[in-house]
Order: structure tokens, then C-alpha cells, then sequence
């Protein structure tokens, strides 16, 4: 009983820290404490791996979406004419 | 002492030449003149060509990301090139996509002040848009139905996001900015940033897998 309390404690602790810990961002690093602790949590509670799961396939799935809507390459080419134009012709 | 290292980005070779001589003779008899306006220009010219024009693509994405339609994003990134050539000799080389970024956003809120403001923020631009180019041909027509099915739910899942927490995660997830620079962007807290994003998230999370479940919500 007193197992399945803590990690019911330990699951939230973990789901506030899940997301930080995938995006590694250099403005909130987790602290390594608690990397440790949160790996160690993840190695045994299917439910917090369930979400991490989650979050890399939303991930994996945007950055898929997003590919598929990427910018036509003749806009593309079309700045980077532009940004040659700035170059050459501004004035000196 | 040394000067006139001009010529690195136009493919010229280095010439040394002493401080308050009009020229001296070059190995092939050719005259160097003292130019500081050219090597400023040139200056400029590495440093726009070093600091803007490898990230033109990531300004058109968030550019998108920012106005929901490719022409409005072209036309926000044609004035931020302007503004990055006004402001790249000033530029100091530390942090150049915050810095780009800022410039972004300032191209950005023009546009804005020039837009109707009934358009501005109309959720209804995003449903069921499609771009008119730039799709992926998907390899078999039962991929291309799976791959449209799933995009069709990703996109009513990320319309249906408060704007505000959906410019956000596009930006973090899809446009690979990090914490810092969205908040730049945006000109909003870290904290906010990393909340909106949290959220953004856990809502995306749980309608794809109400979708993936077999569920539809929607007719």
C-alpha cells in the first residue's frame, strides 16, 4: 500500500518533469538528481513509459506534418534571390 | 600594423598594406587603395551572408508558423532581410537566431499593423487549410489514405488548440525553436513559454490517441 502511495507521488513528480527531460533545452535542464530519479522511475512504471511514448510519437508526428506542409522551394529560391538583391544593390 | 583583410568573401587574395598609404604596388604592378566604405560593405556582406542567409528557411517555416499563410510569411521574411541588412553591421555575432528571431518579430507585428484587424487571430483560417504546394507524394495509395487520415487528425487536434498555446508548440515541435528563443519571438516569460507548450501538448497528446483508439469525435 505504502509502495503503491509513493509511486503515485513519484508518477507526478515524474509527469512535471517528463517533458523537460525530452526537450534536454538548455533553459531547463533537469537537474542530473534528477535525471537519475526520473530514469530510475521510468525503468519500472509502464505508465509514465506509456507517456513518454506518447509525447515522442506527437513529436515524431509534427515534425512528419510538417514536412508534408514545408514551403514551396520556389519561395525558397525566390528569398534567397531577394537577400542577393539586398547584397548587391544596396547602396554604398 | 595590418589592415584591409577585404577581399575573404569575394574570392580576392589578402593584401597587407601600411596605415595612411594612398596604395602600394602589388606582385602584379596593381594599386591598392585604402577603402573603408568598400571593406565596411564587405564586412557587412560576409556577416549578413554568415548570421541570415543559412536560416532564410527556418524564418519562412516560423514566418508560417506566425501568419498561417505562406504568401504573408514570405512577405514578413522579404522585410526581415531588409532589417537584417540595415542591422547586421551592428550586430555582434553572439546568439545570431535570437537575434534574427527579434527581427522576425518586428517584421511580424508590422504586417500585423497593416492587416484588417478582423482578421487578425480568426480561428477559422487554420481549419481545414491546405497548402497549395510543398505536399508529399505518399508512395502507395494505401499509405497516402493512412498518412491523410492522420494528417487530417493533426490538424483538427492543432486547430483546435487555443492560439495561443498552438503558436507555441508549433514553434517548439515543429519549427525546433527552443524555450528561450519562443520567448523571444513572442516577447512572453520563459515560464510562459514552457506552460503553453506543456499544455499544447497534453491536449494533442490525448485527442490523437482518442483518434488512434477508432473513436472518431467529429463526424
Amino acid at each position: 500500500m505504502n509502495m503503491t502511495l509513493w509511486s503515485m507521488v513519484t508518477c507526478r513528480w515524474a509527469a512535471r518533469r517528463i517533458q523537460r527531460y525530452l526537450d534536454a533545452d538548455p533553459a531547463a535542464w533537469l537537474e542530473p538528481d534528477e535525471v537519475s530519479r526520473l530514469q530510475a522511475h521510468l525503468a519500472e512504471c509502464a505508465r509514465c513509459t506509456g507517456r513518454v511514448e506518447e509525447y515522442r510519437a506527437l513529436g515524431r508526428a509534427l515534425r512528419a506534418w510538417s514536412d508534408q506542409r514545408g514551403p514551396d522551394p520556389l519561395m525558397v529560391a525566390r528569398l534567397r534571390a531577394t537577400a542577393e538583391q539586398i547584397i548587391t544593390q544596396e547602396p554604398a | 600594423m595590418t589592415r584591409s583583410r577585404a577581399a575573404g568573401a569575394s574570392g580576392g587574395k589578402d593584401r597587407r598594406q601600411s596605415p595612411g598609404s594612398a596604395h602600394v604596388s602589388g606582385p602584379a604592378s596593381q594599386p591598392v587603395i585604402s577603402d573603408p566604405v568598400g571593406e565596411r560593405q564587405l564586412a557587412r556582406e560576409r556577416a549578413f551572408r554568415r548570421y541570415v542567409e543559412p536560416d532564410i528557411d527556418v524564418l519562412l517555416r516560423v514566418a508560417y508558423t506566425l501568419t498561417r499563410s505562406w504568401p504573408d510569411a514570405e512577405d514578413v521574411v522579404q522585410d526581415a532581410l531588409i532589417r537584417a541588412w540595415r542591422a547586421v553591421d551592428r550586430f555582434d555575432g553572439a546568439h545570431p537566431r535570437a537575434w534574427l528571431l527579434t527581427i522576425l518579430r518586428h517584421s511580424h507585428l508590422n504586417s500585423l499593423r497593416r492587416r484588417r484587424p478582423e482578421l487578425i487571430g480568426d480561428r477559422s483560417e487554420l481549419e481545414g487549410h491546405r497548402p497549395a504546394f510543398g505536399a508529399r507524394a505518399a508512395d502507395s495509395p494505401e499509405q497516402r489514405h493512412t498518412d491523410r487520415e492522420f494528417s487530417t487528425a493533426l490538424d483538427r487536434a492543432v486547430a483546435g488548440l487555443d492560439p495561443r498555446y498552438r503558436v507555441v508548440v508549433l514553434l517548439v515541435d515543429v519549427d525546433q525553436l527552443s524555450y528561450a528563443e519562443v520567448a523571444e519571438l513572442l516577447g512572453i516569460p520563459l515560464g510562459t513559454v514552457m506552460s503553453r507548450v506543456s499544455r499544447a501538448r497534453d491536449k494533442l497528446r490525448r485527442q490523437l490517441r482518442a483518434c488512434s483508439a477508432g473513436e472518431g469525435t467529429h463526424p
